[in-house]
């Protein structure tokens, strides 16, 4: 039998074309290594034995493919419509299935938790008869439980958004509206107001929960402290590079006048003779 | 270079005549059609996000469905164009009078990816304008409504918007010139959107194989996997979508070195399916 060459041809071709596709691959290797160290930076890992169980293969492979924001987004869109049913196991599953596949939003971690934390008591209370039926002790062991997960929950979003002034303020929070625990809180603020990026009222608050321990002169000093690096007007006749002024949006929600304000009513509570008090 | 060519230089007006033709056959194979059901879809969602009052959160969602129906459709479309495009021409044997002619393989099949890369570029700039359009919409009515939710301006950066545009569309452009290059050896168009599909799933997912087999102990199997690696393009590159939706800027670093890798992708596989369609008997 003769050997026909040309039945070779569609092999040579191939090889031509891998061949010529892995060297290409190679020699963009400088192009595309920074290119996805930077575009992976920025996704955290899917931990995918989690997720397994709860998603089907589709769904896995198309997080895997690169829909994990939208996948993240249908199932927060499921778990308002569990939540609208009161249905407790299935909100909670989905709401940590959805931090599971897209944790950089802060908004799932904050909502969640006040979903845990601030709902599902009520619905607990709601199940078990009503809050004129359960006890008050038992209303509040359930507070107690749904705040714990909802805590534990909240420190998990530390894992990818380290010493977020919002994660510490829902904790603060929790801690505050939900627990009474006025200490727990004030250390949580605290956290958030010894951020950059924390908001004005951060700082107020911190001190106001201070007071309201009858912590009176640790409120007094960081008052005294804050109430300098607080933007103030520019006084009439003073004249500041346009750069250095604050716009008035900031002004005002740094509320120096607030400030100064508690700061005396503290002196007053404290008896600061006059001669000692705080010089603005 | 061809032997029907009869020895003329290689010509870009010629390549934008096919081109253009491509694009004008696109055009007509209901693609607006196409376009504006897509429309369509992108508004109804984004009334749809409206009756869970997310707050400004809302349109990280309007981004997020918005760029991810870019994505599915854009590839969708790619693929089928791409194939549907070139059968066309083998099918009603236009092809086979085309190329009796002086022109070059080169040019036709040149000109066939630039009027499908035309028709994707309409396709992307159009849902681009019109997912900024409909997030600068909700966004002035958002500042409107809760003020203390945008201390700092606007959430959304409408130019890194834009620029994804034309990364997605880079993007689908190696997937086309791939389209191209299984249609240039393939002998049916159900082959080639399935074979292009098979294609995307790959270059979406090659990144898996890579991470699995980096600390696997067998040298020639790393060795393997690290030369599939290096066959099919890393699509993953392109997925910066969610960083325009969470509100963080694109580096312009990174952008330049993910248009430069589709770019070259492009010109690579392109003059492979010249390669391979020159091989091919009509």
């Amino acid at each position: 039998m003769k050997f026909n060459l040309l039945a070779l041809r569609p092999l040579r071709a191939g090889t031509v074309v891998l061949a010529t596709l892995l060297i290409a691959g190679w020699a963009m290797r400088p192009l595309e290594d920074p290119a996805w160290q930077a575009v992976r930076a920025g996704q955290p890992a899917l931990k995918l034995d989690s997720l397994q169980g709860a998603l089907g293969q589709g769904v896995t492979v198309g997080l895997l493919g690169g829909f994990r924001a939208i996948a993240a987004d249908f199932f927060w869109i499921k778990t308002n419509s569990v939540w609208s049913d009161y249905d407790l196991p299935a909100t909670q599953t989905l709401i940590k299935l959805v931090t599971a596949i897209d944790p950089r939003p802060l908004y799932f971690w904050q909502n969640g938790a006040r979903m845990i934390a601030y709902d599902m008591p009520n619905w607990r209370v709601a199940e078990a008869g009503g809050y004129d039926v359960v006890s008050t002790a038992m209303q509040q062991q359930i507070e107690h439980e749904q705040s714990a997960v909802a805590i534990k929950y909240l420190n998990e979003a530390f894992g990818y958004h380290p010493d977020s002034v919002q994660i510490y303020l829902e904790i603060g929070n929790v801690y505050l509206n939900r627990l009474k625990d006025l200490n727990s809180a004030a250390e949580y603020y605290h956290k958030a107001a010894l951020r950059s990026d924390a908001p004005y009222f951060v700082a107020r608050i911190y001190a106001e929960l201070l007071r309201r321990q009858g912590r009176n002169a640790e409120a007094y000093d960081w008052l005294k402290k804050l109430y300098p690096t607080l933007p103030k007007p520019t006084p009439p006749g003073l004249v500041q590079p346009a750069k250095n002024q604050p716009s008035a949006l900031e002004i005002e929600m740094a509320m120096a006048p607030v400030v100064l304000g508690r700061i005396r009513e503290i002196e007053k509570e404290l008896k600061i003779p006059e001669y000692q008090r705080f010089k603005p | 270079m061809n032997a029907t060519t009869g020895g003329v230089p290689f010509s870009f007006s010629r390549l934008l005549i096919v081109a253009g033709n491509t694009f004008t056959e696109a055009v007509r194979q209901k693609l607006f059609n196409f376009l504006l059901l897509l429309a369509v879809g992108l508004v109804a969602s984004a009334q749809f996000f409206r009756e869970f009052n997310f707050g400004s959160s809302e349109l990280k969602f309007i981004s997020d469905f918005g760029l991810g129906a870019m994505v599915f459709f854009g590839s969708t479309l790619t693929i089928a164009a791409t194939a549907q495009l070139f059968f066309s021409e083998i099918e009603n044997r236009t092809a086979l009078t085309i190329l009796a002619k002086p022109i070059w393989r080169t040019e036709f099949i040149f000109g066939k990816f630039l009027g499908v890369f035309a028709v994707i570029g309409v396709f992307c700039a159009l849902t681009t304008l019109l997912l900024a359009g409909l997030l600068c919409s909700r966004e002035n009515s958002l500042m409107a409504l809760h003020p203390d939710a945008f201390p700092n301006g606007r959430l959304i950066h409408y130019g890194d918007l834009m620029v994804m545009g034309v990364l997605q569309w880079l993007k689908f452009g190696v997937l086309a010139a791939i389209t191209l290059l299984i249609a240039s050896f393939s002998n049916t168009n159900l082959y080639t959107v399935v074979m292009s599909f098979f294609m995307l799933v790959i270059c979406h997912l090659q990144y898996l194989a890579h991470d699995a087999y980096a600390q696997v102990a067998s040298l020639p199997l790393r060795l393997l996997v690290r030369m599939l690696g290096y066959v099919f393009p890393n699509f993953q590159v392109f997925n910066l979508a969610d960083q325009v939706a969470i509100g963080s800027g694109l580096d312009a670093g990174v952008v330049l070195r993910v248009a430069g890798y589709a770019l070259v992708y492009i010109a690579v596989i392109g003059g492979l399916a010249v390669y391979s369609f020159r091989n091919r008997e009509i």
